[in-house]
């Protein structure tokens, strides 16, 4: 217990020096103030952002497109991802391609979503999808190969009907899988979204970063920074606190 | 008093009748034969082991008595009725060490059968508790497979193979996992369980030495195609012993074993 919250008290140490260098930098001036505002000049700033009608507006937009992507990516994508895992002749096609299809910067094809969709919510969430569904897809597969031909066989031999080898045999195998899955599609999937909302976009969080950013206004592009890996970490620890809770199904 | 009243029929429940099993196994290139023409009586209360080298159908043959797999010719019964898919009232099945699901507690994996059929909790917990005190797991009902040790595990995948009172236990290489001296314990472990339940034991194992020291009859098979190549009566009396091993009528037998292996691998 001791050793592990000694870890936990030198985690802390580790983020605290970091924001006291990051202070410790701007106010003597090492690093130019204007590049570099101080730690708590930024986090002053966020406070005042977030009392901002319009940026809350921004991050509702972009909560938004990012659920809607997500919400779109993660079924359409784990359906593809099982049916293929499914069948080994699908697997053998696809999977190779699959993995050509994700090697790929998926951000080279953000010009030609533009132009298909045109500036705004749907070209958002299309490039959002696109960013998180081939990850969707090959997780799914590697989940589905998770699950135990034994464990199929005893549920078979125990009379499990398919419903409920579906959900007392298939579920539970691949739920630490699928939440891992989960939290990597997220992050691809926020990527995604900010990209295409700082390329092209009038609203939006990542559309206020990068017009800070033109704009030369650094306390408010560093909060926004703070901002948007505040939400991303959260949501990530959010889903790593309920894998770790069943960590010891992976065998 | 009538003569015919001292011949009493044969009571079923835990017979086990195979007679002129084949199965063919087709592959793209060509079919193979797994098993041909084997024929085979169990009956009720016997423990039987199936021993032979790799490929000889010996798993085949058990997972055929489950239900799990179709013959391509002959017929299988047990308890005097035909198997066509698994029936967990007539044949529990024990299977190797991985076989436990790790996400729930022993006892939810011992439950997990009656579950299947709906089972009242609290019926279930009963019979789960009943099972693993048997298998003399008392009071590790909460502990995860992850918890336990493997011999531990073997004993709740019998208590799982149990928990529904099936007059036959088919055991597929149960303790081919565990180390030697878990090996021997896991083994009078089951004689005892064998002893109190009184059921009908088909058991597939590797070694030679488990198969003598197991069973009432130990059949032989070979591989290629797989069939029966001897079937001895294992006349050792029981309880066994560990001096028995080194014995000369357990020496004997088992050498008797491994002249046919010897052949045919």
């Amino acid at each position: 217990m001791q050793s592990a919250l000694g870890i936990k008290l030198a985690r802390l140490a580790i983020v605290l020096a970091i924001f006291a260098l990051w202070e410790f930098l701007s106010r003597t001036g090492l690093v130019n103030p204007r590049l570099l505002p101080s730690a708590s000049d930024t986090l002053v700033t966020l406070g005042d952002l977030l009392q901002r009608a319009a940026v809350r507006k921004d991050l509702v937009v972009t909560a938004t497109e990012v659920v809607t992507a997500f919400a779109l990516a993660v079924p359409i994508g784990a359906l593809i991802g099982y049916l293929i895992a499914e069948n080994r002749y699908f697997a053998e096609v696809a999977k190779p391609l699959l993995f050509f299809a994700f090697s790929i910067p998926k951000s080279i094809f953000l010009p030609m979503f533009i132009l298909v969709f045109g500036v705004g919510f749907s070209q958002k969430v299309g490039f959002g999808f696109f960013s998180t569904i081939f990850i969707v897809i090959m997780s799914t597969t590697t989940a589905v190969e998770s699950v135990k031909v034994e464990h199929l066989t005893v549920a078979r031999s125990y009379g499990a009907t398919p419903m409920q080898t579906a959900f007392r045999v298939y579920l539970p195998s691949m739920l630490p899988v699928l939440l891992e899955a989960l939290r990597i599609s997220m992050i691809f999937n926020l990527t995604g979204v900010i990209l295409a909302e700082m390329y092209a976009s009038r609203d939006g969080i990542g559309h206020q970063i990068a017009s800070w950013g033109e704009n030369f206004q650094m306390k408010q592009l560093l909060a926004g920074v703070v901002m948007v890996a505040a939400i991303a970490m959260t949501f990530n620890e959010l889903v790593r606190w309920v894998e770790t809770r069943c960590s010891h199904w992976r065998t | 008093m009538q003569p015919l009243a001292n011949i009493t029929p044969i009571k079923p429940a835990g017979a086990i009748e195979v007679r002129n099993v084949g199965q063919i196994f087709k592959t793209t290139s060509q079919d193979v034969v797994a098993l041909e023409n084997v024929s085979l009586d169990v009956k009720p209360g016997r423990f039987v082991v199936l021993v032979g080298p790799s490929g000889c159908g010996k798993s085949t043959l058990l997972m055929m008595m489950a239900g799990l797999r179709q013959q391509t010719s002959g017929t299988i019964t047990i308890s005097g009725a035909p198997i066509p898919q698994p029936d967990p009232n007539r044949v529990g099945v024990v299977f190797q060490e991985a076989s436990l699901f790790p996400w729930l507690t022993a006892e939810e994996n011992v439950e997990f059968p009656l579950a299947l059929r709906g089972v009242s909790k609290a019926d279930r917990r009963a019979k789960a508790q009943d099972a693993l005190q048997l298998v003399g797991l008392d009071g590790f009902g909460k502990r995860h497979p992850h918890e336990l040790s493997g011999g531990m595990k073997q004993r709740v995948s019998i208590a799982r193979g149990l928990v529904q009172d099936p007059p036959v236990l088919l055991m597929d290489e149960p303790f081919a996992a565990l180390d030697e001296q878990t090996r021997m314990t896991m083994g009078d472990e089951l004689l005892r369980i064998w002893a109190a339940t009184g059921k009908t034991v088909v058991f597939v194992t590797h070694s030679l030495t488990e198969a003598v020291y197991l069973a009432d009859e130990v059949i032989v098979m070979s591989p290629r195609p797989g069939r029966i190549v001897d079937h001895l009566q294992v006349s050792l009396p029981r309880p066994r012993t560990y001096e028995m091993l080194s014995g000369d009528a357990f020496g004997s037998l088992r050498d008797r074993i491994w002249r046919h292996i010897r052949k045919s691998a």
